[in-house]
């Protein structure tokens, strides 16, 4: 094969490619208020990576906090898929208290989200325990 | 001299992968413990310890986030558990659900759950005492009437397509207010599995 042959198969191999793959891609396209009416409660947040793969992923973009129900802390994150297709991950919240000892909760597991291309999802949970103060997020793949 | 060498190598090569390979399956007992709500734990069609209480979560954290409990006359809040109605085709105990509801309200310190009615559990001992209670003092023991009803349902919905069956459950969860028989909150969670027939028929 000539070699002006052989790159013409080869881009064009390239390109049926790029265009099957373009096909399986299921990013989202999002429409929000310019200036937000609400006013989150952010939290001050310190990041451990031990897994670069998932970092490069999914991202922690902000965690929020409100107090519910008089006493009872609940904390929001808002993760965000930076790749083009759909990524699944388990997620996990734990409670820990004034003294710094963890708060046990019976429901507390591991949780599994989907997040579409490009898209942004929000996982929230409610402390049943009034001690709890302070929370760690885990996200597994 | 360099043959020789070669056999043991050969040898030692193939002998230590079997060597391997058998010790490994000198273990007979497979059975080993794994955290119920980990991510070791079987992901099967049914509802598994992991769903019921990744539900139970979610229906807890609705219930204590729409401030309902907090409108009741006294704290904390007295509640009956009414009515588990499964709709499924799995048989098991409404209590994987109730109780893990119970546990994680009752932590709140927000709800007090009466076990004198309603389906919940039925605290056989503490009734008996408090009929005891009541011979041996004259006075009628005072039962506090409770200020909601929890009731809730589950639901199965399967559907196939293409060899692939999705078993979605959804989990509907009310809380009346008994004065005045209004819901004062709702909530519904969903749970999908897919499993794919395998194609191999043994």
């Amino acid at each position: 094969m000539k070699p002006a042959s052989r790159f013409l198969s080869v881009g064009l191999l390239a390109a049926g490619a790029l265009l099957a793959f373009s096909g399986c891609a299921t990013n989202v396209n999002t429409v929000e208020r310019a200036q937000p009416l609400a006013t989150p409660d952010y939290v001050s947040d310190k990041r451990v990576v031990t897994d670069n793969t998932l970092a490069r992923k999914i991202r922690v973009n902000s965690v929020n906090q409100a107090t519910v129900s008089g006493n009872l802390l609940k904390v929001q994150a808002t993760l965000e898929n930076l790749k083009d297709d759909a990524r699944t991950i388990r997620y996990k919240f734990e409670w820990i208290d004034q003294s710094g000892m963890s708060v046990g909760s019976p429901n507390e597991t591991w949780k599994v989200i989907t997040i579409l291309g490009r898209d942004t999802a929000t996982i929230s949970t409610v402390s049943i325990n009034p001690r709890a103060v302070d929370f760690i997020l885990k996200l597994s793949e | 001299m360099t043959t020789l060498r070669f056999k043991t190598v050969l040898l030692t090569g193939v002998l230590a992968p079997v060597a391997l390979v058998f010790s490994g399956c000198q273990t007979t007992n497979d059975v080993r413990v794994v955290d119920s709500k980990g991510p070791q734990a079987l992901v099967t069609s049914g509802i598994n310890s992991q769903d019921w209480a990744n539900a139970a979560d979610q229906l807890v954290g609705s219930l204590i986030s729409s401030g309902a409990l907090d409108k009741a006359p006294s704290q904390p809040a007295v509640m009956a558990v009414d009515r588990i109605l499964n709709n499924t085709q799995l048989n098991i105990d409404t209590d994987l659900l109730i109780k893990k509801i119970r546990v994680a309200l009752t932590q709140t310190g927000k709800v007090a759950i009466s076990n004198t009615m309603g389906l919940g559990e039925h605290a056989v001992v503490a009734s008996e005492a408090s009929e005891m209670d009541e011979m041996m003092t004259g006075k009628k023991a005072k039962v506090i009437t409770p200020y909601f009803t929890l009731y809730a349902k589950l639901i199965q919905q399967r559907d196939a397509i293409n060899g692939v069956t999705q078993n979605t459950y959804t989990f509907q969860m009310s809380l009346v207010n008994v004065k005045t028989g209004l819901t004062v909150w709702e909530e519904e969670r969903e749970i999908a599995k897919q499993s794919k027939k395998s194609t191999v028929g043994w």
